[in-house]
């Protein structure tokens, strides 16, 4: 059952050119909305099993015989799960009218599904080779979804993209070897006692440099963020959406933490490092976003930014600050997915995503004003809304755990953040309509109908937080947390 | 040892020269040239299959393509680099290999070496019976690579017929 997750998406991507030699739209369409329905639905039957179980460990057996594909979940992994099954059914529910003017859905779709299925197996692989492997899965698919408009934009973006990625792809495998020659192994359990076994704290330190150098760069976390202003804004709207809100997450800070949490352990000073990374791509990027004309661009920014806060909670390295960090990386996985989509119906229904073009748009496009506007405010930490909650929890673990400084810079960051997404709010849907826009229609059935998804989950969570953390984000952070306990922390 | 030493120094000289060379039958040579040279250094350090893939895969197969790849393509397309970009890249070269050199040498004393370690057996053991997920991963690679070139060569007007 949980094999799903890896090997449906990817039994049907590799089915998909040839069924799109028949059908170019509605069975590709169909096909994979289902797909991702069914893993949405198979991730919400997991929750049950984990609650009475704390950890699935399965293996699977061909013809009698034990083949040595084990997987194992945990709330940690089921948490991600659920957060990728749902976002990315809404991204695919939003292409099944965004992708008219693109044509070549089953090819879309079938990359989609492969980033899908890579993303799927990276979160439930108990393995360092294995996360990289998969990483790579992920990543081969994006560049190519990156550069699906085949514009001169879109190829230049892809390929620094590529380029960099290779980078960081490079100083992980790099880091996974060196583990793997003082330990022999390379599963989290092994790896993590070996370790213990083995008085080598200047290497790991090294080892964890890279790691954050390779995941780093996947997260865009200043400084290694110069990629992604540019590849998530080429890339089509809901490849950006899918980029933004959950790609850097899962390839940069679930591998990081999971990575620093499970095997190698947290120490003060690699909890200080990591926060003081998070901080600085907090502001720096908070102040990059409020200077950019282009919506996706400064959505881009956001999204480092964020990722940032993200980063602060979970380096915390206390219960309520994983669980802070956590929410938020569902909160923001949400809200900026939604965002991104917001960004493409803006751009489907104008042409432009200049913010200096558009104006007024609000009162022919009420919907998509109205899905923006939650969007921005929970992102922003406005109550009642779920980003309300992630950051106040986020800046409470952090004067909880007495860093009083951080906790300043937080609150300071998102009244920045307050500030650039209502200006996006103002100049593309309040003030007097532009001539230009006095004949636009709101967006297409389905790309309003995942935008209103996605804002739905926004309120609901922001009003029934207290349930959904505690039923929710709480054992994820838990199985996180035991991680801390089952490894030596090391005085690095 | 010197050998050895040898075998680094024309491994990283060839690399080097892959990214640096402006002809691209040069640079794809070179890539083979160094690839040979990794090739036998697995071969050295007791990874005969890794220095057989090596070798036959990309100092083999892969220069084939990029030789077939480099031969079909026009010769108008040669993109003119910034001086920055001429100067920085051999700068920053010198300066990792100094670094390089400096810290890992104090470093890899420090590295306990490999002990017997649970994953060991032969090659068909440890591939077919212990990393068989890898080969899943493997499978979504090649699939990635495969929908990668056939969304990106395109006809661009194909199917907005429908």
């Amino acid at each position: 059952m949980v094999f799903s997750f890896i090997v449906i998406p990817l039994l049907i991507a590799a089915f998909m050119p040839l069924i799109g030699k028949f059908s170019k739209k509605l069975i590709p369409d169909l096909l994979t909305n289902a797909a991702l329905a069914f893993l949405l639905f198979n991730s919400l039957l997991l929750i049950k099993p984990i609650f009475n179980q704390g950890s699935i460990i399965q293996n699977i057996h061909w013809l009698g015989e034990k083949v040595n594909l084990q997987i194992a979940l945990d709330g940690f992994n089921l948490f991600m799960l659920f957060t990728i099954s749902l976002v990315s059914l809404a991204i695919s529910l939003f292409s099944i009218d965004y992708l008219e003017h693109y044509g070549h859905k089953a090819n879309f779709y079938a990359l989609l599904l492969v980033m899908i299925a890579g993303m799927n197996g990276l979160v439930l692989v108990p393995d360092l080779f294995s996360i990289y492997l998969f990483l790579e899965v992920a990543a081969v698919a994006s560049y190519a979804l990156v550069a699906f408009g085949l514009g001169y934009d879109e190829l230049e973006a892809s390929f620094k993209y590529l380029m960099l990625s290779a980078v960081a792809s490079a100083f992980t495998l790099l880091s996974i070897t060196i583990i793997f020659g003082m330990t022999g192994s390379l599963s989290f359990q092994a790896v993590s006692q070996g370790l213990q076994d083995l008085s080598a704290r200047y290497v790991i330190g090294v080892c964890m440099a890279f790691f954050i150098m390779g995941f780093g760069l996947k997260a865009a976390l200043v400084p290694f963020h110069a990629w992604l202003p540019d590849a998530h804004p080429s890339a089509p709207a809901p490849i950006s959406a899918m980029l933004s809100g959950l790609l850097i997450k899962v390839s940069g800070i679930y591998a990081l933490f999971r990575i620093v949490y499970s095997v190698i352990g947290m120490s003060p000073v690699l909890s200080q490092v990591l926060m003081a990374l998070g901080t600085i791509s907090m502001v720096v990027a908070a102040l990059l976003a409020c200077g950019q004309k282009d919506i996706k661009r400064m959505l881009a920014y956001s999204s480092i930014s964020q990722v940032g806060y993200i980063v602060l909670g979970l380096a915390v390295g206390t219960p309520l600050g994983i669980a802070g960090g956590l929410f938020h990386l569902f909160n923001h996985a949400v809200a900026k997915g939604l965002l991104f989509l917001n960004s493409g119906s803006i751009q489907h229904i104008t042409g432009t995503r200049n913010l200096e073009e558009l104006g007024g748009l609000g009162k022919r496009v009420p919907l998509t004003a109205g899905t923006n506007l939650v969007g921005s405010l929970s992102i922003a930490g406005v109550p009642p809304l779920a980003g309300f909650w992630s950051k106040l929890i986020i800046i409470m673990a952090l004067i909880q755990a007495k860093q009083f400084g951080y906790a300043l810079i937080a609150i300071l960051a998102s009244i920045l953040t307050l500030w650039y997404y209502l200006l996006i709010q103002r100049k593309a849907f309040f003030g007097q309509i532009n001539e230009k826009w006095l004949n636009i229609k709101e967006a297409p059935f389905w790309m309003s109908a995942a935008n209103v998804i996605l804002a739905l989950v926004c309120i609901l969570v922001g009003i029934f937080y207290s349930p959904v953390f505690k039923a929710w984000i709480s054992p994820a952070a838990e199985a996180l947390a035991r991680g801390i306990q089952q490894v030596m922390m090391w005085g690095i | 040892m010197i050998l050895q030493i040898m075998l680094l120094c024309g491994l990283v000289i060839f690399a080097g020269l892959a990214i640096l060379a402006k002809d691209l039958l040069k640079a794809a040579l070179s890539l083979a040239v160094a690839s040979l040279f990794l090739g036998i250094i697995f071969f050295r350090l007791s990874a005969p299959y890794a220095g057989v893939f090596e070798i036959s895969v990309v100092a083999g197969l892969i220069t084939v393509l990029f030789a077939l790849t480099i031969a079909l393509t026009r010769k108008d397309g040669e993109v003119k680099e910034a001086r920055l970009v001429k100067i920085a890249f051999p700068l920053f070269f010198i300066l990792f290999l100094i670094i390089d050199g400096l810290v890992m040498k104090s470093l890899l004393q420090k590295v306990p070496s490999l002990p017997a370690g649970p994953e060991g057996g032969t090659f068909g053991e440890v591939l077919w019976k212990q990393r068989t997920f890898d080969l899943v991963a493997q499978i979504g690679v090649i699939l990635a690579g495969v929908l990668a070139v056939l969304a990106l060569f395109r006809k661009k007007e194909e199917d907005k017929d429908e």
